[in-house]
């Protein structure tokens, strides 16, 4: 069911999302979005790169925040997701996806989202903008 | 070294590369790598469609044009983020064509030097014409 706009207000805050990132999930969404690669895949090879480890795709970042835009406004109300990857999401750990409300346009009714995924210490590794068209 | 572009070669078609049909089973595969358990994501039947950003799944075959200014080191770069336009969801069964544009070449100065950024622009459509999705990759390179 899709969020009414009447309901929202600038300022309000998305539900937080904390989840540990598995590299078994990872493995999975590299397999799944035809992005089978060693620096999403292996620790080994992803090192080989000059990385720390295996790392999460700024792809799978971006899914994960759509999943938490559409926990809050529901599904199928995305139109417009734009996003800056600015640090490695390293799975093995935990991340909070995070977002607050920070316009509405009553003409079209949508609103403008800042949602950011960030590291168990706060760090936002992706931030991003979003417009959601609600009911 | 500064860089120099020819206009002319923003917003040229260089890729025109079709993909599909589409599986349920490839559909229901990303969705569940996401933790996605909507019906609508993960479940077979006339409801499934495709998360929204199914679509960043595709790219063209040829991924850079061979107009990129020479100053560019394509063979070393890291993804620096997206944009995404959502149109239609994607369906079992729909094909997927991806025309490559170059949307924008730009510099940026940092205290470790220049940063050069390429920005791809894939324009996705289904067998109907209608829009998918539209997305904008942008790379960074040194």
């Amino acid at each position: 069911m899709t969020r009414r706009f009447e309901d929202v207000e600038e300022g309000d805050e998305l539900p937080t999302r904390e989840l540990f990132l598995a590299k078994d999930q990872v493995r999975a969404y590299a397999r799944a979005a035809n992005q089978w690669s060693p620096r999403f895949t292996d620790d080994e090879g992803a090192r080989r790169e000059g990385l720390p480890g295996m790392i999460t795709p700024g792809n799978m970042s971006m899914g994960l925040l759509t999943a938490l835009i559409e926990a809050w406004a529901g599904p199928g109300v995305l139109r417009r997701l734009g996003t800056t990857f600015r640090g490695l999401v390293l799975p093995g750990r935990t991340v909070r996806l995070c977002g607050t409300v920070t316009q509405k346009d009553e003409r079209t009714r949508t609103a403008e989202l800042d949602v950011w995924l960030e590291s168990d210490d706060g760090e936002r590794l992706v931030i991003g903008t979003a417009t959601v068209a609600l009911g | 070294m500064p860089l120099a572009i020819d206009p002319s070669i923003l917003g040229q078609e260089f890729d025109h590369t079709r993909y599909g049909p589409v599986t349920a089973e490839e559909l229901i595969a990303f969705a569940r790598a996401l933790g996605e358990t909507r019906p609508e994501y993960t479940e077979p039947g006339p409801s499934l469609v495709g998360h929204p950003t199914f679509c960043v799944r595709y790219k063209g075959d040829r991924f850079y044009p061979e107009s990129i200014p020479k100053t560019i080191n394509v063979r070393a770069g890291l993804d620096a983020g997206k944009d995404i336009q959502l149109g239609v969801p994607v369906c079992p069964g729909d094909s997927i064509e991806v025309r490559s544009t170059l949307h924008e070449v730009y510099e940026k100065t940092g205290r470790t030097g220049s940063m050069y950024f390429v920005v791809i622009r894939f324009t996705m459509t289904n067998q109907r014409g209608e829009m998918l999705a539209v997305v904008d990759n942008r790379f960074m390179h040194r």
